[in-house]
């Protein structure tokens, strides 16, 4: 159904970034990406410069305006009496928008707030991304993130020389550094007497995430941890945030894609606010024992770590 | 149905966030969206759109049209007055406490962002943080679509360039511990 050998061209993937496509066709620019991980690559600093000018200064979005600006909306005297003939928007009407409008400002924040404006591209999102997921012949309730997971474990498990953002010789500072970039405090399971080694982390940007949730709060930031070991296999732990949704998958889930003979297999699972997904070349039951221990492991960390330092409650032990 | 001016209100703080990135001054940015509203307010009865959900985003984008031919008209005003006075500014903001890592990013974006050239700014804000489509940016700045693509594009490699230029002057990663 989908053609592999026509390549896209730039302007096809700044308007993939955009969220310009039309479902089918964004679909099919995101199944060649993950065949072509240096096209990715680009898409996805693309995608990540984007994550960040929109987020560039939300904070001033809740600056009260002056009056002085408001009272320049304000006609003057005379021609308000000109504008008196001019047929008029009924007061009512004005009034009800206003008040649409203030609700979705206390809901939603950001954009002066509309309710109506999230609710249509809420809407808007789910269906598009179902049709996306339909058309490339997925499932839609598997969620966006994974996907996104595989894509990112497709661009950065082969790299030699940069798999990492930072290393694991700084695991401390990764953790915390990507903990808080989540919001949410990270654990990163210890796995070197089961073969495994940490290779380091990165962030990565969230992408348009309507099927999980479609949480509005939900952070930009996702976190990538590499695992090697001595045969230099390797996989990637996916990490996102604001993905609680009701019918969360208590249980492993298993995404599976092939790729120019290449199988990448996700599985994924949600851990209360905290969605991941494990994706790796390896067949399912060694994916599937991997996942087992690592989601053991990160809820043995998080048990103790919730005993001896909770991290918003000042508490007095000391770190040796 | 024209416009009501009520309407406009609770555009307000995202134009302003809009007029501030733009002009890198905040000063100079509650001027030019000042202007914008006044002239908006004389002009209102130019405004058409059909009453419904689609109704506020054509008056955004109205508003952001009559912005930006305004910062264009200042760009050649100032061109005439004196040489290149636009991107002099250097103005700082004061940091709210945020992880370090954070705050040096944003201030190399902002700063990567203010030393843009006007036309690579215009459509990267408009694009990327207004989330217009290509047909509307197009509309706002007046100039084809083909434009819009060429010009983001190179505004998209000017941005990571810049940014890949300030890397190594930023903060060097933290040990904690």
């Amino acid at each position: 159904m989908t053609p592999d050998d026509i390549d896209f061209d730039e302007s096809t993937l700044h308007a993939y970034v955009d969220g310009q496509l039309p479902p089918e066709r964004a679909a099919r620019v995101a199944d060649w990406l993950l065949r072509h991980p240096r096209a990715a690559q680009q898409v996805l600093g693309w995608r990540e410069q984007r994550e960040s000018l929109k987020a560039l200064h939300r904070e001033w979005l809740d600056e009260p305006v002056p009056p002085s600006l408001t009272a320049a909306l304000r006609p003057a005297p005379n021609e308000a009496a000109q504008a008196a003939n001019a047929p008029r928007f009924p007061r009512a009407w004005a009034a009800a928008t206003l008040l649409a409008v203030g609700l979705g400002a206390g809901a939603a924040g950001g954009w002066g707030g509309h309710a109506w404006w999230y609710a249509k591209q809420e809407t808007a999102m789910t269906a598009a991304a179902e049709a996306a997921a339909r058309a490339a012949g997925r499932d839609p309730s598997i969620p966006e993130y994974v996907r996104d997971a595989a894509i990112a474990h497709a661009v950065y498990q082969p790299e030699k020389r940069h798999p990492v953002e930072v290393g694991a010789d700084q695991s401390d500072h990764l953790i915390q550094w990507l903990s808080k970039r989540l919001g949410h405090p990270l654990y990163v399971p210890v796995l070197r007497d089961y073969g495994w080694k940490l290779v380091g982390g990165r962030l990565l940007p969230a992408g348009d995430d309507a099927t999980v949730g479609a949480t509005v709060g939900a952070a930009l930031a996702r976190a990538q941890f590499m695992y090697e070991n001595e045969a230099g296999e390797r996989f990637t732990l996916y990490v996102s945030t604001g993905a609680s949704s009701p019918e969360a998958p208590v249980a492993f889930r298993l995404m599976r894609r092939v790729e120019a003979g290449q199988t990448t297999r996700s599985l994924y699972w949600i851990d209360g606010r905290l969605a991941y997904a494990l994706s790796g070349g390896f067949d399912e039951q060694r994916l599937r024992v991997l996942a087992d221990l690592v989601h053991a492991r990160i809820g043995m960390i998080a048990r103790a770590s919730s005993s001896a330092t909770p991290s918003p409650t000042p508490s007095p032990a000391p770190s040796p | 149905m024209p416009l009501v001016l009520d309407e406009a209100l609770p555009l307000l703080p995202r134009l302003r966030r809009h007029a501030r990135l733009l002009c890198g001054d905040h000063a100079r940015a509650d001027d030019l969206l000042q202007d914008t509203l006044e002239r908006a307010a004389r002009k209102g009865a130019l405004f058409h759109a059909d009453p419904g959900p689609t109704r506020q985003d054509a008056l955004r984008n109205w508003l952001l049209t009559l912005m930006h031919r305004l910062y264009l008209n200042q760009r050649r005003d100032a061109r005439e007055a004196l040489h290149d006075s636009l991107d002099e500014d250097d103005t700082s903001q004061p940091l709210i406490e945020e992880p370090q890592q954070r705050v040096a990013l944003r201030l190399d974006l902002e700063r990567a962002l203010a030393a843009l050239p006007p036309a690579a700014r215009e459509i990267l804000l408009l694009v990327c943080v207004e989330e217009l489509s290509y047909q509307d940016a197009a509309h706002v700045l007046d100039v084809p679509v083909g434009t819009v693509m060429s010009r983001l594009s190179r505004a998209r490699e000017r941005l990571r360039l810049s940014m890949d230029g300030a890397a190594p002057g930023r903060a060097p990663l933290r040990v904690v511990k």
